[in-house]
C-alpha cells in the first residue's frame, strides 16, 4: 500500500499491536479532544504524523475562537509503552473517504491497530451532579460482547432520520469494519449547560472506561481536581443567583424546565465557566 | 473510485439519459418517470464513497449494522425501437461549502458516467434539470435545449414547445448550465459524444425553495418521449402536477397582497422580447425575489424550527 499523499510520517512508531482512539474537534463540551489531552499528556505520547488539510478543509482564512486563530489540524499521537495511538482532529468538511482511508492507512500500516475507539459526546437535559451512563455501538459482535464487563449501555437501535447524517466516528466504524478492525463508538452524556464549555465528570467517566479497557493505569488526581474545581464554581453561580440553583434542582429532581430556565442556565453557567480565573 | 457493473447487456446504439437532483428536482422526476414506466433494469453502478458523504446508518440492538450511501445507478432497456441507459444519480457530489457539482469530483464522476456511455457505444447523452426563468407558477413550461454541437441546434428547435439560448429574452444565446447537468455535456463534447441537456422551466421565485416543479418535469418528459419515439402513461405525474398546483396555490394565499401583485406580473413576463419595453425590469426581479426570500425566511417551513 503506498502512502497517501495527504499523509506526513514524522517517525515510524514501533509497535507490533496497539489500540487508537479518535476524537474530533467541535464535539459536544470538546470531549473527545480533551479525553484525547489528558492521555496524551499522562502516557507521555508523542506526535508522529499528520493530515495535510488540503482537500479535506475550505482553507479560505482562519476562525477566531475565544479571541484566538484556528486552523483545521489532524494529528497522530503514541505511546509505545502502552500500544496506543491517539488521533486527534477537526472533522473534514470534504473528501471524507480519503481522509478516513487516509487514517486507516496509519492505523493498519504504521501502528497495527486492533482495536479502535471513537470519542464522543451527545447532549443530555440532566443536571451536571447525576451520575452517567456510557453508551456503545460495536462494529462486531466480537467487540460487542467483549464489552460486557464494563457496564456500557449496549442495546441501542436506531436508524438515521430522513434529513440527517451519519456521524464521522460511524462513517470511520463502518470503514475499520470492512478492513476488519473490531471498533466501537464510545458516547457519554454531557449536560445542556456544559456543551459549550466542558464537562469534566465526563470527561472522567470516558477515562474509567479505557483505562479499565486498555489497562493504561491513569492517574485521576487531575481530573479530580477539574471536577472539583467545576463543582466549586457552579455552587458558586447557584449561591449568586437563585434562580439557577432552583434550575438545576429541578434537574436534579428529573423535572423538566421552560425554555426560559434552559436558555438562562445555558447563559449564565457558560458565562462564568468561560471567566478566566 | 469505480464503476461496478453486474452485467453486460448488449445494446444497439443506445441513448444515455442522465440525471441528478436539482433545482424542482426536474431532471430525476422526469427521466426517473420514464426509467420507471418502461421497467429499465439495474446493470451497475458508481460506487459512492469517494463521492458522498454516507446517508443513514442503521445500528441493531448496540451494533452498527450497515452504512448507506447516496446511489448512483445505471439501468437499461431496449424498447424495441430504441436501446437506453438510464444513469440516476440521488445526489450531486459538491465540494466544501459548495450548492452545486463543481471541481475535481464532479469532473471525476462525468467522466465515469460517459465511461459506461462510450463502453455501450451511446450514440448520444442527454442530460435534464431546470431553467430558473421569469415565468408565472401557471404558466406551461418551456424546455431551454442546450446540445454541445451547432450541428444539433437545428434538431432542437425542431423539438415542441422547446427552445435555444438565443430565443430567450436578452440572452444573445448565452448563458451557464450550473452543477453535473453542464460538466457532462462538456465532458462528452471533449470525448466527441453528441449530447444536449434538456430543461423545464421553473419559475425564478422558487429557485431557492424546496419545493418540487412537477409542471417542468413534465414538458421534459414530453421532450424526451417525442425525441425517443416513446409512449408512456403521464397520468402519475399529472396527478403530482394537480397536487403540486393546489399547494402552490394555498402558499400563495398566505402572500401578503403587494407581493401577489409582483408575482402576478410574471405572467406577462415570459415571452417578452428584448427589444420591447419588458413589462419586469431587473431591478423590478431583484426586488421581487429579495421580498420572497425575506417572506419565506420569517416563515417557519416544515421541517424546520
Amino acid at each position: 500500500m503506498s502512502d497517501s499523499d495527504a499523509l506526513r510520517i514524522h517517525r515510524e512508531p514501533r509497535l507490533e499491536s496497539s489500540a487508537m482512539l479518535v476524537g474530533w474537534s467541535e464535539d459536544a463540551g470538546q470531549l473527545g479532544p480533551r479525553v484525547i489531552d489528558h492521555l496524551c499528556k499522562a502516557m507521555g505520547c508523542e506526535e508522529f504524523a499528520q493530515i495535510e488539510p488540503e482537500g479535506f478543509f475550505q482553507l479560505t482564512g482562519v476562525s477566531i475562537e475565544e479571541d484566538v486563530a484556528q486552523f483545521p489540524d489532524s494529528k497522530f499521537y503514541c505511546s509505545e509503552e502502552k500500544g496506543l495511538v491517539l488521533f486527534k482532529s477537526s472533522p473534514p468538511r470534504a473528501d471524507w473517504y480519503r481522509f478516513i482511508t487516509t487514517v486507516l492507512q496509519v492505523a493498519e500500516q504504521y501502528c497495527h491497530v486492533k482495536e479502535l475507539y471513537t470519542l464522543g459526546a451527545m447532549v443530555y437535559f440532566g443536571a451536571h451532579t447525576a451520575p452517567r451512563q456510557l453508551l456503545a455501538i460495536a462494529n462486531s459482535p466480537q467487540l460487542k460482547e467483549a464489552l460486557g464487563p464494563y457496564s456500557l449501555a449496549r442495546g441501542m437501535n436506531y436508524e438515521t432520520p430522513p434529513g440527517q447524517r451519519p456521524t464521522l466516528g460511524a462513517y470511520l466504524q463502518w470503514a475499520c469494519k470492512s478492513r476488519d478492525i473490531i471498533g466501537a463508538s464510545i458516547w457519554v452524556p454531557i449536560p445542556f449547560y456544559l456543551v459549550a464549555t466542558e464537562d469534566p465528570r465526563a470527561c472522567r467517566k470516558m477515562v474509567e472506561f479505557l483505562d479499565s479497557r486498555l489497562g493504561l493505569d491513569f492517574d485521576f488526581t487531575g481530573l479530580d481536581q477539574d471536577i472539583a474545581r467545576q463543582d466549586d464554581k457552579i455552587a458558586e453561580v447557584r449561591l449568586r443567583f437563585p434562580e439557577i440553583d432552583d434550575s438545576i434542582r429541578k434537574l436534579e429532581g428529573n423535572l423538566g424546565l421552560t425554555q426560559d430556565e434552559n436558555e438562562k442556565l445555558v447563559g449564565e453557567i457558560g458565562d462564568f465557566l468561560r471567566r478566566r480565573d | 473510485m469505480a464503476v461496478r457493473l453486474y452485467k453486460e447487456p448488449e445494446l444497439e446504439k443506445p441513448v444515455m439519459i442522465a440525471c441528478w437532483p436539482g433545482i424542482g428536482n426536474v431532471g430525476v422526476m422526469a427521466v426517473d418517470t420514464l426509467r420507471v414506466a418502461l421497467e429499465a433494469e439495474e446493470f451497475g453502478e458508481i460506487e459512492p464513497w469517494d463521492f458522498f458523504y454516507p446517508k443513514k446508518a442503521v445500528i441493531r440492538d448496540g451494533e452498527l449494522k450497515d452504512l448507506e450511501f447516496p446511489a448512483c445507478k445505471f439501468y437499461y432497456k431496449s424498447t424495441g425501437t430504441q436501446d437506453l441507459i438510464f444513469f440516476v444519480a440521488e445526489e450531486q457530489p459538491t465540494e466544501a461549502g459548495k450548492t452545486y457539482a463543481e471541481g475535481t469530483k464532479a469532473y471525476q464522476m462525468a467522466n465515469l458516467v460517459l465511461d459506461v456511455a462510450v463502453k455501450f457505444g451511446c450514440v448520444r447523452v442527454y442530460t435534464s434539470g431546470a431553467a430558473v426563468a421569469p415565468i408565472h407558477h401557471t404558466a406551461r413550461s418551456r424546455v431551454w435545449a442546450v446540445p454541445n454541437t451547432e450541428e444539433l441546434t437545428g434538431e432542437v428547435t425542431r423539438y415542441g414547445n422547446t427552445v435555444v439560448m438565443s430565443d430567450i429574452e436578452g440572452r444573445r444565446g448565452q448563458g451557464n448550465i450550473t452543477g453535473l447537468n453542464g460538466l457532462l455535456l462538456g465532458v462528452a463534447k471533449r470525448r466527441g459524444v453528441e449530447a444536449i441537456c434538456i430543461m423545464g422551466e421553473v419559475p425564478v421565485y422558487f429557485q431557492g425553495l424546496p419545493f418540487h416543479y412537477p409542471k417542468a418535469s413534465k414538458s421534459v418528459l414530453e421532450v424526451l418521449t417525442t425525441v425517443l419515439g416513446i409512449t408512456v402513461d403521464l397520468k402519475e405525474i399529472e396527478a403530482l402536477i394537480q397536487r403540486s398546483e393546489r399547494d402552490i396555490e394555498l402558499l400563495y394565499e398566505t402572500l401578503p397582497s403587494e407581493m401577489k401583485e409582483q408575482l402576478d406580473r410574471f405572467k406577462h413576463a415570459a415571452r417578452a422580447e428584448p427589444s420591447e419595453p419588458g413589462p419586469i425590469t431587473d431591478e423590478d426581479k431583484k426586488k421581487i425575489l429579495e421580498d420572497i426570500d425575506q417572506f419565506f425566511k420569517k416563515e417557519p417551513r416544515e421541517g424546520e424550527s
